[in-house]
């Protein structure tokens, strides 16, 4: 294809090619053409020129301390998810053993009253009444002593 | 990423090695990749969004979101495409939350179709030879800020990146072709704005 291509065709692409981005083919197209017609010749030029001048360009200055400013964020992030994995976890570790706790006492009262310690109406050491009781129990007890360890753990690594 | 691995295999791995390094959460392998790459990521931010501050914030919102993501990160692709396609989401966030000027301009509709050649003539000396050397980075880089945002994107990680089509298409989240057409009328964008600007350009 080349050299008679016309000015229309390759006008398009002229820019690009001085970008460097035209694939093999349309590159050659370009330059077959541009060797032949100095108007493209001088366009081509010019384009090439933008690209050279675009590649160096002012480099604006970094900001003071944003290197610092950013490690800093990272660190304080970096604290707070492991923070957040901390509470999770002894959260989960709570309940676990509050849960033991209430069917290990369950145990003990039904064997100590025979089975029968009716409250207002409702006996205690069934199975479904107990455990409805100590859910509750268990839950908020994790979570009151959760928080406290966490907000804790956060006042001593704030005070070191 | 091979280009970069030929032309200077130390530093290829030494970047691959911080990375890896980086997703098992070494604080100093982070320290090393951010550094490695404030430069840039500051400068593409700066380039989008015009405003110091705005970058600025948005820079240190990218690292906590890369080290949010880090995990996720699949090691066979281009860690700074990645890592410039976070900073890239992260801009069109912070303007969804404001006025004014908007990623996504108006004249992004026509942005996939063939870009019309801008009626450039041959005989008349162009914008930038009429400028000395030393006026033609500065002059170039104003009329650059009045460019729209998806034109400024595409022109700083085309010629400041030196990213391949392929790469902008990841980082802008567009097609191929979507990227070629912006290249081109980024390009005519800026030299029309040159040739406004300089004595003696059509439109001065």
């Amino acid at each position: 294809m080349s050299g008679h291509e016309s000015c229309e065709s390759i006008a398009g692409m002229l820019a690009l090619a001085a970008a460097g981005v035209l694939d093999a083919q349309e590159q050659r197209r370009v330059e077959e053409h541009a060797r032949e017609c100095p108007a493209c010749r001088r366009q081509l030029e010019i384009w090439s020129g933008y690209a050279q001048g675009l590649k160096q360009l002012p480099q604006p200055p970094i900001p003071a301390q944003l290197m610092e400013r950013t490690r800093a964020r990272l660190i304080e992030e970096r604290a707070a998810a492991a923070d957040r994995r901390w509470d999770e976890l002894m959260l989960g570790a709570l309940a676990l053993f509050a849960w033991t706790v209430g069917l290990t006492f369950w145990f003990v009262a039904r064997i100590v009253t025979g089975g029968e310690l009716v409250v207002m109406g409702a006996n205690l050491v069934r199975l479904g009444t107990w455990s409805a009781g100590s859910t509750v129990l268990v839950w908020l007890t994790a979570a009151v002593a959760a928080i406290a360890l966490g907000r804790r753990r956060r006042e001593l690594r704030r005070a070191l | 990423m091979i280009l970069a691995a030929m032309m200077n295999p130390e530093a290829f791995s030494g970047a691959q090695d911080a990375i890896a390094r980086m997703r098992r959460g070494d604080p100093d392998a982070v320290a090393a990749i951010v550094s490695r790459y404030q430069h840039r990521l500051y400068r593409y931010l700066l380039r989008l969004v015009r405003e110091p501050a705005t970058a600025d914030d948005l820079f240190q919102q990218t690292w906590l979101r890369v080290m949010e993501k880090i995990g996720r990160y699949d090691a066979r692709r281009n860690f700074e495409s990645w890592l410039f396609s976070v900073a890239h989401n992260l801009a069109i966030d912070a303007w969804r939350g404001k006025r004014g000027e908007s990623l996504l301009d108006p004249e992004d509709a026509e942005d996939s179709g063939e870009a019309p050649g801008a009626p450039w003539r041959s005989g008349e000396p162009d914008a930038l030879d009429r400028l000395l050397d030393f006026e033609r980075g500065a002059m170039l880089a104003a009329c650059m800020q009045e460019l729209p945002a998806i034109h400024r994107e595409v022109l700083t990680l085309r010629f400041e990146e030196d990213m391949r089509l392929e790469e902008i298409a990841e980082v802008a989240g567009i097609p191929l072709s979507t990227v070629k057409s912006r290249l081109r009328r980024a390009l005519d964008g800026l030299r029309a704005a040159m040739d406004a600007r300089t004595p003696g350009g059509r439109k001065a």
